[in-house]
């Protein structure tokens, strides 16, 4: 198991769009994916728990993954995160 | 079957006459009802079934989308696709059904609210919104699960069909373009909503905010939708049948004459020339500005862009709007009107509701208690000015130090342009709203001010008489012929006459063509309207003489009484 902490840094936070991509993102992926902050944690391959996460900008989520693949999942959400999610801002 | 009527906004002219054909609130039609022993099984098959159905639907929706290629509606629908495949929504739902032995609408539902209770807590406002999607997405489950045909196989091609909806989301909107509606009405929206904006495309009649249409209408009803005045007659008897059916021959005949007219200059008898200008909500107005040859846009309604999202619009965002409609205008004006909602319509805004919005924090007053937000949508404008010939328009304004600072507001964002290095038209002339009576009564001190004022008589008339028309009750009593109103306006196109001001009326008196010869001999020679209304008046000021309407406006102006106001009217309009 790999835990990272990220923090997150668009305007928006994870909104509808930035959440959907990021749960887009997870699918991809084997492992397990959970995204933790304080003590709510989220399926990161559950769009409705990441959505309620209500994570905004500047919160310190920790992102944890496990399995055979989680060296990629973590790096790759970790670019998405730090890409803005695409968004420029 | 008794006959009745209903009244509410017309978003779209004309005349339709037609069959009802519901679309579903879903929700409300969600019951409870406990499952034999052993049946819950197959309430779970039944729940995967439809949430499969719905999925294999709306892949084939983006489908389609992608070839209209709007990018705001396919991210809608990427949502909603995930919201079906989440399993916190689909095996909780399953769980439900197990647990209390209940039908699958009811978990659903159940589910739903559970959902819906979350949302409500979270405190951003952009997630909080999410629940809509959420809401959306159980609708079309239990539109399948309650077994509600496809729109698709209602139609019955041989009489004309008008769809009766609570609301038109947007991915309906997208399904509907491909049927042949008669007409749209809808007990919710407003000229910006999805359902305007499709019947304005459309070139369908339209009726929206009937509030109750849908569960005071059958399937399959006869109505009559009066899109020209904003009337629904449900049942209709015989006789109004039959005098529908010849106002809908006239209405077509009518168009057909007007159109004949397009291509004449726009002056009167004795040669004055006249402006006639068109009113516009979002940029596929354009066609229909085109089509009608209107001289310009007299007002662009700036409030869609704010409206029905989760984000509000930056500032590249709306210089590209602006600036395609100035390109496409070319040399022509374009007047755009500045945000002009209330705080309830902004989406990042607190959500304090004020108890009369009409009087409250709108307008000009939000953009100055905003200055960030008023300062992206400037810097916008000022942009787009360099592409055509842009103009500001300020509404609501209702005291000269609100002049004074908007102006300095906007001279701030030409600096920080200038800084930039970016271009924009320093000439760029600023205009003023006349639509709060203290304005009119004033309207000299302004017209010193600014460049141009337009009278929005909508809100003029709603202010001088105290009267709030979307209010069935008093409604009767909203009169644009009262004397006190046609006062303020005279003062108002004197004032701007003194100065050497342009004045123009971008209310609904404009696009009246009853009203046209009295505006004229007032001395109105720019008129803005919704573009459908452009070739009526221009009929009439082709047929007008502004030198001997003076006289009859001088002596119409004198008179106390509305009735006869209205008697004199008639007069000249023969």
């Amino acid at each position: 198991m790999i835990k990272k902490k990220i923090k997150i840094i668009n305007k928006l936070g994870l909104h509808a769009r930035a959440s959907s991509k990021l749960t887009k993102l997870a699918l991809t992926f084997k492992s397990e994916i959970f995204l933790i902050q304080d003590d709510a944690k989220a399926n990161a391959k559950s769009i409705m728990e990441v959505l309620m996460l209500a994570a905004s900008k500047n919160t310190i989520i920790l992102l944890e993954a496990s399995g055979s693949d989680e060296k990629k999942a973590i790096l790759d959400i970790e670019n998405l995160i730090n890409n803005y999610f695409g968004e420029g801002e | 079957m008794s006959s009745f009527n209903i009244h509410g906004v017309s978003v779209s002219n004309g005349i339709a006459i037609g069959k009802a054909l519901l679309i579903s609130n879903a929700l409300l039609e969600v019951v409870h009802y406990q499952l034999e022993i052993d049946e819950a099984p197959i309430e779970i098959k039944r729940l995967s079934q439809a949430i499969n159905d719905v999925k294999k639907d709306l892949l084939k929706i983006k489908k389609q989308l992608q070839k209209d290629s709007s990018e705001e509606f396919s991210a809608f629908i990427d949502t909603h696709l995930m919201i079906l495949s989440d399993k916190n929504f689909s095996e909780k739902s399953k769980k439900i059904i197990s647990k209390d032995n209940c039908n699958a609408e009811w978990a659903l539902k159940k589910q739903m609210d559970f959902f819906i209770n979350k949302f409500e807590k979270i405190e951003d406002e952009y997630i909080k919104e999410r629940k809509n999607d959420v809401i959306q997405v159980v609708e079309r489950i239990l539109k399948v699960l309650l077994g509600h045909p496809k729109q698709a196989n209602q139609i019955n091609s041989e009489s004309s069909t008008i769809l009766v909806a609570h609301d038109i989301s947007p991915a309906d909107a997208l399904q509907f373009k491909k049927h042949q509606y008669a007409a749209f009405i809808t007990d919710m929206g407003g000229s910006t909503s999805h359902t305007a904006i499709l019947a304005r495309s459309l070139n369908i009649p339209s009726i929206v905010a009937l509030q109750n249409a849908r569960s005071l209408i059958q399937n399959n009803e006869q109505i009559i939708v009066d899109g020209n005045q904003g009337i629904v007659i449900i049942n209709p008897s015989q006789d109004i049948l039959e005098e529908y059916q010849v106002r809908q021959n006239l209405w077509e005949i009518e168009q057909k004459k007007l159109s004949k007219i397009k291509n004449i200059q726009c002056k009167t008898l004795n040669d004055q020339k006249i402006e006639l200008l068109a009113n516009i909500e979002v940029p596929g107005d354009i066609t229909s500005v085109k089509q009608n040859k209107a001289s310009g846009i007299g007002l662009f309604r700036t409030e869609f862009l704010f409206m029905n999202r989760k984000e509000l619009p930056n500032e590249e965002e709306q210089f590209e709007i602006y600036k395609s409609i100035a390109k496409s205008m070319r040399n022509k004006t374009v007047v755009i009107r500045t945000l002009d909602s209330g705080a309830d319509k902004l989406t990042s805004a607190d959500t304090t509701i004020s108890s009369n919005p009409a009087l409250g924090l709108r307008a000009i007053r939000l953009c100055l208690s905003e200055p960030q937000l008023f300062n992206i949508q400037l810097r916008a404008i000022l942009r787009a000015s360099k592409f055509g010939m842009v103009k500001i328009l300020i509404p609501m304004l209702s005291s000269l130090s609100e002049l004074r600072q908007t102006k300095l507001l906007i001279q701030r964002a030409k600096k920080s342009l200038s800084n930039d290095k970016i271009l924009y038209d320093d000439n760029i002339k600023i205009g003023g709203m006349i639509e709060v009576p203290a304005v009119a009564i004033n309207a000299e001190a302004f017209a010193q001010e600014l460049d141009f004022l337009s009278i929005g008589t909508n809100d003029l008339i709603q202010y001088t008489l105290a009267i709030d028309r979307t209010d069935d009750r008093v409604s009767h009593l909203y009169n644009s012929l009262h004397p006190a109103i046609l006062k303020l306006i005279n003062t108002t196109i004197k004032a701007g006459k003194k100065y050497n001001k342009e004045v123009s009326i971008c209310g609904e008196m404009a696009g009246d063509s009853k009203l046209t010869k009295l505006l004229l001999g007032m001395g109105l020679r720019y008129f803005s309207m919704h573009p459908s209304r452009i070739l009526s008046v221009k009929k009439q000021v082709l047929n007008s003489n502004t030198q001997k309407l003076e006289s009859a406006a001088a002596k119409i102006l004198k008179t106390k009484e509305s009735e006869y106001i209205e008697t004199l009217i008639h007069k000249i309009n023969q």
